[in-house]
């Protein structure tokens, strides 16, 4: 209103007089929002021509990430590597990053999800690398575990190079099982039977006097849909047929339907496990750390929260054999590394992708405590076990990776993942018998499969 | 304006030419002033919304280039994918747990507080709350809640004898949990709308029925719902709209896949779940025009509906 009722006439002294007119005041704030925008326009287009690395750590993970990643740039001073951690879902980040045509140089990797990049050509197929390096081509395939490294052949291509295992074995409290006068194995070619694992978890878990649990024999620290199938792979049976880009899965199978039972009755049946139900309100890692269950089952992922846990005293051990098992194995669970198809600086990522996934990338992964590496000399090497000093068993962990069996690798495979949680659910928690996979979920997964 | 506009200028006075020139900067200065909202409705709502519309002929896994495939999309929703008429149902269901609940709960809440009674304006601004908490952080905390070993709600019915319920755990609780949670969110603005319908509902007809002998439940069935039918209306369109368009809540509250065993597996989580999981672009974009045109004839026949009731008044 101002300056409608004092135009610019300039004996106006009213209007200047002011120290800051309405004017003024919004021509400031046109500026300061051009500015604004101007400023955040040309902060998204990053020029800067550093290698982005993709990948999903916690704060300590991380930072052993980030001491290879500075090896790497010390020993390539003309590499410069801008990191970018993941936040909850990576897949959905990774989708989000490479359709918005920024898409990471480098990214880590899954051995259940890669394939559905891979698929839609997100990924470089590596193996344009190992044809310009025949000599590394040879060293890495030589010191792989194969199932690792098979595990990220997809339709004849190579997308991915392994970097550390993270397949499931058995952690256990060693006070707990000494009190019990209980031994469980020390290698996975000593395994336990379903029967001898069940009579221990029986053993170990207490009750007090108004019968509430106090100490739980076996609690579940991974996916829980996927540990029953862990345990149907060890009576037996294999996820799928073949495991990678597979027509069908075998959710129908025998074996594989009395494994999943035999790991739902542990919650419903035995109660050596907590329910769905208990999971809400009680972290299965915690009641490890804290003591309150003997046995868990997870990865090395958790190898540094049950370390700095105080008081406790713990062990690995291998997975319990059904009666139709076949020895006692892991799962194929890997991470790797691969190279964005549409990366401007292929060169400098296939570089960057060598030295993490190679010897000397694996030396400090294998030193660190956080990882379990997959090049069989740094699994083996005297700085893993260095690392892992409080391990008796630790067979179990270097001979981890070479007694994994492949999950089934599919572009599909978060569909069917959806269907498992839907059709697991009833039987975890002990409303269905296993047997109703052969009704819905064994039909459903085939049919989702043969359309793809 | 326009006759201004049109009138010779030699014969327009000073002070009518000067008008012209404000009226114009204003004009101009209007106009700038809303080009950043234009601007942002264009880019973020009209933009998206075509470019969904055009998605939802075309298979498109956000890399690969889009391939026109007409009305297959909308064909496999009907008759391929037995998920759709899992997610309908309980949309539906979900819809209608939650929409009659608040509309009930509101209007009595509304003139429990539509009263001149001492510190009313506090109960007001604590009835308020729940609308400005974030929904995720709401739903994160109801879990707890939820609990069913240990939660507040198990506890709480214990004291009176009920046994643990399985909140998030068993299907058909699960449902209930998550209506109970939307309830709680969308009371208070349903509140709010009719409070201030019922605040502008003339005192004097009130007066008139007391003196007639009208009973308080009759006042309010016979003068303040026929005045407040407009703002009840409204309640009513919003909270279909809300509930069709739930998605924060159930994502939080029972898991990215709507579990357990698919019963909170509304239309929100579907399309999230194809679209950012599945990557299947296209097929969720048909979704959502779907859900619009869903809820477009609800809310039209919602709207005809209660026209013609207030005609017939």
């Amino acid at each position: 209103m101002a300056d409608t009722q004092y135009p610019s006439h300039p004996g106006l002294e009213r209007h200047h007089s002011r120290p800051f007119g309405r004017r003024r005041l919004l021509r400031g704030a046109g500026v300061l929002g051009a500015a604004l925008v101007t400023a955040t326009l040309s902060g998204c287009d990053r020029t800067d021509d550093a290698l982005t690395f993709f990948f999903q750590a916690n704060p300590e993970e991380a930072a052993v990430r980030m001491r290879v990643v500075d090896e790497f740039q010390r020993r390539h001073p003309g590499i410069k590597v801008r990191t970018v951690r993941s936040g909850g879902d990576p897949m959905q980040q990774i989708f989000t990053f490479c359709a918005g045509g920024k898409c990471p140089d480098v990214l880590m990797v899954w051995e259940l999800t890669y394939a559905g990049l891979a698929d839609r050509g997100v990924l470089l197929d590596l193996n344009t690398i190992l044809a310009q390096d025949p000599t590394y081509a040879a060293e890495l395939k030589s010191d792989s575990v194969p199932a690792l490294y098979d595990t990220f052949e997809f339709k004849g291509g190579q997308y991915a190079f392994p970097e550390q295992w993270s397949g499931n074995f058995l952690f256990f409290n060693k006070k707990l099982f000494d009190d019990a006068n209980l031994r469980p194995p020390g290698r996975w070619e000593d395994a336990w039977s379903f029967a001898e694992f069940l009579e221990s978890a029986k053993a170990l878990t207490k009750r007090d006097a108004s019968g509430t649990v106090t100490q739980w024999g076996f609690v579940d620290t991974w996916v829980r849909y996927y540990s029953a199938g862990l345990f149907a792979m060890n009576n037996g049976a294999s996820w799928s047929s073949p495991w990678n880009n597979p027509g069908r899965m075998n959710f129908d199978d025998d074996a594989f339907i009395e494994g999943v039972q035999f790991y739902a009755d542990l919650a419903n049946k035995y109660q050596v496990a907590p329910t769905a139900a208990d999971q809400q309100s009680m972290s299965t890692t915690d009641l490890f750390a804290r003591g309150q269950a003997a046995m868990a089952m997870g990865g090395h992922w958790r190898y540094s929260t049950f370390s700095e846990a105080g008081g406790l005293d713990f062990d690995v051990t291998a997975l319990p054999v059904g009666p139709k098992g076949n020895g006692s194995w892991s799962d194929v669970g890997t991470t790797g590394l691969a190279i964005a198809a549409g990366s401007p600086r292929k060169q400098e990522a296939c570089e960057f992708v060598k030295f993490v996934t190679g010897p000397v990338g694996q030396a400090v992964i294998a030193e660190s405590r956080l990882f379990v590496p997959t090049l069989t000399s740094a699994v083996n090497s005297a700085g893993f076990a260095k690392a892992h000093t409080r391990v008796q068993n630790l067979d179990v962990l270097t001979r981890g990776p070479a007694r994994s069996r492949h999950l089934p690798v599919t572009p599909a495979w978060e569909r069917v993942d959806a269907l498992m949680d839907r059709n697991f659910g009833p039987v975890l928690r002990g409303v269905q018998s296993a047997t109703s996979f052969k009704t819905d979920l064994a039909a459903d997964v085939d049919k989702l499969l043969r359309k793809q | 304006m326009t006759v201004r506009e049109k009138a010779p200028a030699p014969t327009v006075p000073p002070r009518t030419a000067h008008r012209s020139v404000l009226a114009r900067r204003q004009a101009t200065a209007g106009r700038i002033f809303v080009a950043p909202n234009l601007l942002a409705v264009a880019v973020f709502m009209l933009f998206p919304l075509g470019f969904s519309l055009y998605m939802a002929f075309h298979k498109w896994d956000m890399f690969t280039p889009a391939k026109f495939v007409g009305w297959a999309n909308f064909h496999r929703l009907f008759t391929g994918d037995p998920l759709f008429a899992i997610a309908l149902r309980n949309t539906v269901a979900f819809t209608i747990g939650t929409m009659v609940p608040t509309v009930v709960i509101s209007l009595i809440v509304a003139a429990t507080l539509n009263r001149k009674i001492k510190g009313i304006g506090v109960f007001r601004t604590v009835l308020f709350l729940p609308l400005a908490v974030s929904t995720v952080v709401m739903a994160v905390v109801w879990r707890f809640v939820f609990d069913t070993n240990n939660g507040l709600l198990n506890i709480m019915l214990g004291w009176f004898g009920i046994g643990q319920v399985p909140w998030l755990v068993d299907p058909k609780w699960a449902m209930v949990s998550l209506c109970l949670v939307s309830i709680w969110k969308s009371v208070p603005f349903a509140t709010v709308i009719l409070l201030a319908a019922m605040q502008g509902v003339p005192e004097d007809l009130y007066e008139a029925a007391k003196i007639d002998g009208a009973g308080a439940i009759r006042r309010f069935f016979s003068i303040t719902v026929p005045l407040i039918r407009s703002a009840l209306s409204f309640v009513v369109v919003i909270s279909i709209i809300n509930s069709f368009q739930a998605f924060d809540q159930a994502y939080v509250l029972t898991g990215g896949h709507g579990g357990p065993q698919s019963a909170t597996y509304v239309f929100g989580i579907m399309l999230f779940q194809n679209a950012f999981a599945f990557g299947d672009v296209g097929y969720a974009s048909a979704l959502a025009w779907v859900m619009f045109a869903i809820l477009l004839v609800v809310t039209v026949m919602q709207l005809r509906f209660s026209r013609r009731n207030s005609l017939e008044q």
